[in-house]
């Protein structure tokens, strides 16, 4: 068994195991696993769901110089049901929408803000019932039919299967959400970590994350 | 119409107690060794153990009443004294007090917390507290065992006087005979759940049903074999000494002796006493003023002066004497 | 060997309080009392208290009866029940969570839209916490001499005033230690609450889930609501020894007949 240890955000929990099975994944909110880095915690990879975190890790000396290897965008899901009747976006302005979305800092929750900021839409945080830690979180509620809608990553969707439905949004409010890896410092195994970097960016890795929806660089 | 007229059964764990008994206005004591089912008879009155059978009380049926709705006043063993509750609220829990705190003559003692009692002063709030109730029949368990051997003898005196006082149908239970004959005008021997004598107390002294009555009354009981020799019955004991008695019988006896009918002294007597026993003295123990003197098989009750003018020690030799008229038989 | 006893003693004891000290140690009091200031801090220590005092109304006024039930009577099933309210106490919190909202979801067994709402922290406070109390409670009635509930009744007292005159007062400090218990466990409770209740500022964010919510991006202001919390935790348990102490007294009911 690889003793490589890989953080990585909770998006993409379903597709890094496809790429290499051998390393200890801990998958979860970008900003709580780069806290836990800041804090000693033995990460020999980091991918991070938004350039922030990798970011100011290296500026620390926390880690090598990031890479960007995928690219995201956001949807919104309803649960199957659909017992709100969410037909589009706008429909969130409605009161008593019970509207679920990622904690701010976390940066699915920092991505919708954007998108909602962007699409005039800030009114419909009113609606939001429930500040999720990271995005998982935000899905299970949706798919559960606790929540009446979520924003996601359109990754998140397959995962989900048929207890949710996607509704896309316009590609011009979209905001820009690249992954980012890159190499904790002080580690023994930068040879392993190096490694999989090269991995998921290898044509293998790439199509992997193409399966799985994400975009590429 | 009795006061109180009981014909209970209860199953209890190795036996069943079976009792049927009718008391007027008056003190029945039910005496007993311990697990003879007498806390039971208080119990089943009350409505506390279920019972088959019927307890009826100046003609009203009891049988299907809850305790709450049966008008007993229990005096506990213990006296089950409310911990949380003053004397005074102990009291009122059953009704209104009216002058019963004066009557028992603990009114200074109204705000106090039964931990701050004595023995004697939490009996007087446990009947207190069961007279309030202003209840039809009242039921004592061991009402005196709590208490040291000095309060004891006092309470046993005010205890008597106030139940004389009430004219209420009673039931005393208690393990000493002593307590029964005091209180009691009857007095009823509970063996396995049966009883087996009731009468006065001085009745069952002087004619016990059983050797276990006897020595319940505090006499000493030997066995042996009687036979009759003329106009007196002689019993050979087990270890060859041989008693005599008036009564009359044959085969395997209990012979009784009260300790108080037995007199001791250095050297066998020239008397008319039929019975002497030389042996050495087991125990010697003072009980208020009298000594209890053990002489082999025997018990003796002598008075403190006695004792001391004889000096009498353990490991000495005595003789015990007691006449053939004060040694009962009872067949076996 | 006493030595070594007492090293080992010592190592232990500093192992289970380095972690408690640090929360104080990491920061000046100032900046711990500072950061309650902060509007996150407020808002969860108000939500917490506020839940809190509703699980625990909740679990007092249908515990107690519980709890009174379990204590005295003795019927088929007994043994049973008893465990079922014990059960809590050893599920995750996850089970929990999971458990509430197969029963309280929209989806659930009775389907209410109670997830998100304030009513659902209550609930999920109240189902963690509860088996302390009632746990505690049962062996409070359980520990009353029966003699003194026998002795009520035959003075006359129905069951309802046999347990509000008597074994209400009786059990008093056992079930006082029990709501302390209780209390101290619902203030904690995170993982059934973040799962049914979900996190939300001022609504449902109490404060262990403003501690998860916080800690990745405002250190300090989690570290003050972490010390908030060991704090009430701690006078929690000083007030539940307390009580204890008094309820297992023996001198307490014991007829300590003078001589």
């Amino acid at each position: 068994m690889s003793l490589l240890a890989v953080f990585a955000a909770a998006s993409l929990t379903a597709v890094f195991p496809g790429i290499d099975r051998a390393p200890r994944f801990q998958f979860g909110g970008s900003d709580q696993l780069a806290f836990q880095i800041r804090q000693g915690a033995p990460a020999d990879v980091f991918a991070s769901a938004s350039p922030k975190y990798a970011q100011q890790l290296h500026a620390r000396g926390l880690c090598s110089k990031p890479k960007v290897f995928a690219t995201n965008t956001l949807v919104l899901i309803v649960p199957r049901a659909n017992a709100a009747h969410i037909r589009s976006v706008y429909d969130l302005r409605r009161r008593g929408i019970k509207l679920v979305v990622g904690a701010p800092g976390v940066p699915i929750g920092d991505y919708t803000r954007t998108l909602l900021a962007r699409l005039h839409l800030r009114s419909a945080l009113s609606n939001v019932v429930s500040n999720e830690t990271d995005v998982k979180l935000v899905v299970a509620k949706v798919a559960l039919g606790e929540a009446d809608a979520g924003f996601v990553y359109r990754t998140d969707v397959k995962p989900a299967g048929k207890r949710v439905i996607q509704l896309a949004l316009p590609a011009t409010v979209q905001p820009t959400v690249k992954y980012e890896l890159c190499i904790p410092t002080k580690r023994k195994h930068s040879q392993l970590a190096a490694r999989f970097v090269r991995e998921v960016l290898s044509r293998r890795g790439r199509a992997a994350l193409k399966a799985a929806g994400f975009g590429l660089p | 119409m009795a006061a109180l007229r009981l014909d209970l059964s209860v199953a209890l764990r190795t036996f069943r107690l079976q009792l049927a008994l009718e008391t007027e206005r008056e003190t029945v004591a039910i005496v007993g060794p311990s697990g003879a089912g007498k806390s039971t008879v208080l119990r089943a009155v009350a409505g506390l153990v279920g019972a088959a059978g019927t307890v009826e009380v100046n003609g009203h049926d009891w049988s299907s009443l809850p305790p709450e709705r049966r008008s007993v006043g229990f005096v506990f063993q213990d006296y089950a004294l409310f911990p949380h509750l003053s004397v005074r609220g102990n009291v009122a829990f059953a009704g209104p007090p009216g002058d019963v705190l004066e009557r028992l003559g603990i009114e200074h003692l109204a705000h106090a917390r039964p931990r701050e009692l004595s023995g004697g002063e939490r009996q007087r709030v446990a009947l207190a507290r069961a007279l309030a109730r202003q209840p039809d029949v009242l039921l004592l368990d061991e009402p005196l065992a709590a208490l040291d051997p000095h309060t004891r003898d006092a309470v046993r005196v005010e205890l008597r006087a106030t139940l004389r006082e009430l004219g209420l149908p009673t039931l005393v239970v208690t393990h000493d005979f002593v307590d029964a004959a005091a209180l009691a005008e009857r007095v009823g021997v509970l063996v396995d759940g049966r009883i087996v004598q009731m009468g006065r107390a001085d009745e069952l002294i002087a004619s016990p049903a059983t050797p276990f009555v006897a020595r319940f009354a505090g006499g000493n009981v030997l066995h042996g074999r009687a036979r009759r020799l003329g106009t007196l019955t002689s019993v050979e004991l087990s270890d060859r000494t041989v008693v005599t008695s008036t009564d009359e019988a044959q085969g395997v006896v209990a012979a009784i002796v009260y300790p108080w009918e037995v007199t001791l002294a250095r050297a066998l007597p020239a008397d008319s006493a039929q019975n002497h026993v030389r042996a050495v003295v087991s125990s010697v123990v003072p009980v208020a003023n009298r000594v209890r003197v053990t002489v082999g098989a025997v018990t003796a009750e002598v008075t403190a002066e006695s004792a001391q003018r004889l000096q009498i020690k353990e490991g000495e030799v005595l003789v015990a004497t007691w006449k053939a008229t004060a040694t009962r038989l009872v067949s076996l | 060997m006493r030595a070594a006893f007492a090293v080992i003693a010592a190592l232990a004891l500093a192992f289970l309080a380095l972690p408690v000290v640090a929360i104080f140690l990491r920061v000046s009091p100032a900046t711990l009392v500072r950061e309650l200031g902060d509007p996150v801090a407020r808002d969860a220590l108000v939500v917490s208290l506020r839940t809190s005092a509703l699980a625990q109304l909740l679990v007092v006024v249908l515990g107690t009866p519980t709890a009174y039930m379990l204590a005295t009577r003795r019927f088929r099933g007994r043994s049973v029940l008893l465990t079922l309210v014990e059960l809590p106490l050893v599920l995750p919190p996850a089970v929990a969570g999971i458990g509430l909202l197969a029963a309280f979801g929209r989806s659930g067994l009775l389907s209410t839209s109670l997830a998100f709402t304030q009513s659902a922290v209550v609930l999920a406070v109240s189902f963690v916490a509860a088996p302390f109390y009632v746990r505690t409670a049962v062996a409070a009635f359980e520990s009353i001499d029966e003699t003194l509930v026998a002795a009520a009744r035959t003075l006359g007292a129905r069951p309802w005033r046999v347990f509000a005159r008597i074994a209400l007062p009786l059990a008093a400090s056992g079930l006082g230690a029990g709501l302390a218990l209780s209390f101290a466990r619902g203030l904690g409770e995170f993982g059934a609450t973040i799962m049914f209740a979900g996190s939300l500022q001022r609504v449902t964010q109490t404060l262990p889930l403003g501690i998860y919510a916080e800690f990745a991006q405002s250190f300090d202001v989690a570290l003050a609501m972490g010390a908030l919390l060991v704090a009430f935790s701690f006078t929690l348990l000083l007030g539940v020894k307390w009580l204890r102490s008094d309820w297992i007294s023996p001198s307490r009911f014991a007829p300590s007949v003078s001589s």
